[in-house]
């Protein structure tokens, strides 16, 4: 269950991401965000939506610090990530998974050895890392690639494969980056359920997309965001699915 | 234990990684190392000949210590053992008065009318002493000298003041130079291995952006590069050994008919394993320092 508003008596309360009164501007003048306050639950399943340059992947990289907010606050599982040192931003983020738009994945590094390096940087024994990075490939269908190399992928496996290093370490909290902007329709089935099945194991999740259909499709919590502002906070027809 | 295990696994995979994937720029590296230490080598070796000379020419610094002349044959033995274990010593001969004649007269012949008409021999016994190469200074000397006319026995005291003087200054500059110009070469190997480095590093600039995007400490980024900058560092001092050897045995034969030439001795040795394993070590610290330079330069751009 969900609490909305801010309770002045918990700051932070059950929400592992919570937004208050946040603004990011890159150049004086100009927000790229704007007065946007908003919690995301333990476990839950958040569609963020809105046109290109709406602000999207401003706030996302906002929680997991790849930016700090100009105005406001934000609390991300428990921390103020305005406030975060340097040694506490790596912390923060190997509890976070990140499906970037881009993919950022590395070249010259195997399938598997992209998925293991979510679990290497925290310092898990090599044979833990090497059952779980292939139990990982195969939920995302990849394990008969796991030897080949990024650049050799399609696009669609290179998406699988971002979503894999993401959720490998079973993070709290999951940040998607339009991560079915290059699959076909089946395909965007399979990696939403995959999305929304790591909701349901308690991962809180945000998708930005701006695939209307999807969002209708999922019937989950969809916040709208247009010129930085949230315009719409819609909790959603279903639960889950 | 599990964790570090893996980490430190991690550390020299990543490294090993890092080699093989840009093989060129890790050959340029080694062989800029190996390079510039053989010319450290190059001096070392030089400045160690030379050294090995001057000790040679060293072994001439005498004091002569002139015996009174009533001196029983058992306190000279005496005298001989405590003057052995006086500071500074290295050797000491008696040189009986019998000796010291025939040396003069070896030193004078054609002049042997000198000697006529001398019915006893007028030169007295006398103990020559080397000094041991670290005494070979002014204040070596004065402190042998002092503790020699605090024996009995001794009536006077010979030695050349300017010989040990010249020597020392000669062996001081020569070590000055050779520090210097090891500093210099040091210094600029230093800035050619962190260069060298950060081509690497720049190259891989996008890598370490994702490792930071997942989490990635710093020790996590760094530690992989400055694994990876201490291999080709050992590997180039290792490649400057050889080459040093194989410079040194290609060049010997020439060098040792010159210097006999000119000097009538000296055969050139190679340096000591000591030196060879300065070489090495002095690579692997330069490889990871300059890894290090070209890691915080990188993180502050």
């Amino acid at each position: 269950m969900r609490s909305r508003g801010v309770d002045p008596a918990h700051p932070g309360g059950g929400a592992l991401v919570r937004l208050f009164h946040v603004s990011k501007s890159y150049l004086a003048g100009s927000w790229a965000l704007r007065d946007v306050s908003v919690e995301l639950g333990k476990g839950e399943f958040v569609f963020l939506t809105g046109p290109s340059g709406a602000g999207k992947t401003t706030l996302m990289k906002l929680v997991f610090a790849a930016e700090r907010p100009s105005e406001g606050q934000i609390i991300v599982l428990g921390r103020n990530v305005g406030r975060l040192g340097p040694s506490g931003i790596p912390a923060l983020r190997r509890r976070i998974g990140v499906v970037f738009q881009d993919f950022k994945l590395l070249p010259r590094r195997t399938v598997e050895e992209n998925v293991a390096l979510a679990l290497e940087v925290l310092g898990t024994p090599r044979r833990q890392v090497r059952s779980k990075v292939f139990g990982m490939l195969k939920r995302v269908g990849l394990q008969h690639r796991r030897f080949h190399h990024p650049l050799s992928l399609s696009g669609g496996e290179q998406q699988r494969l971002a979503i894999a290093r993401a959720l490998v370490n079973e993070p709290e909290i999951l940040l998607a980056d339009e991560p079915t902007g290059n699959l076909d329709a089946e395909l965007t089935l399979e990696i939403m359920d995959l999305l929304v099945s790591a909701a349901t194991r308690g991962t809180a999740v945000f998708v930005a997309t701006h695939d209307a259909v999807l969002i209708e499709r999922y019937g989950k919590r969809t916040v709208r965001l247009e010129d930085g502002r949230i315009v719409e906070d819609n909790p959603g027809a279903r639960g889950l699915p | 234990m599990t964790r570090l295990g893996a980490r430190l696994r991690y550390f020299l995979r990543t490294a090993l990684h890092g080699l093989r994937g840009s093989p060129m720029t890790s050959v340029i590296a080694v062989v800029t190392i190996g390079v510039t230490l053989l010319l450290v080598g190059a001096f070392v070796l030089l400045v160690s000949n030379m050294e090995r000379l001057l000790d040679r020419f060293g072994e001439d610094i005498l004091v002569s210590a002139y015996l009174e002349a009533d001196l029983s044959g058992e306190a000279r033995r005496v005298l001989v053992e405590r003057v052995q274990s006086a500071p500074g010593v290295e050797f000491v001969r008696l040189v009986t008065e019998e000796e010291a004649m025939q040396r003069f007269r070896e030193g004078s012949a054609g002049q042997a009318s000198l000697l006529e008409g001398l019915d006893e021999n007028p030169l007295p016994a006398s103990l020559e002493i080397t000094l041991a190469s670290e005494s070979r200074s002014s204040e070596g000397l004065a402190t042998l000298v002092a503790a020699l006319e605090g024996l009995g026995g001794i009536d006077e005291l010979g030695y050349g003041t300017e010989w040990v003087e010249g020597y020392a200054r000669a062996m001081s500059l020569i070590r000055a130079i050779g520090t210097g110009i090891g500093v210099v070469l040091a210094l600029a190997t230093l800035l050619i291995v962190s260069n060298t480095i950060r081509l690497a590093v720049y190259a891989r600039r996008e890598e370490i952006e994702i490792l930071r995007l997942v989490g990635a400490g710093r020790s996590f980024v760094s530690v992989p590069f400055l694994v990876e900058g201490c291999i080709q560092g050992s590997l180039g001092g290792v490649f400057a050994v050889a080459l040093l050897y194989g410079f040194f045995r290609l060049l010997l034969p020439g060098l040792e008919g010159g210097l006999e030439l000119l000097l009538g001795f000296a055969k050139p040795v190679f340096v000591g394993a000591e030196v060879v394993l300065a070489l090495i070590v002095a690579g692997a610290a330069l490889g990871t320092l300059g890894s290090g330079l070209a890691l915080v330069e990188g993180s502050e751009t």
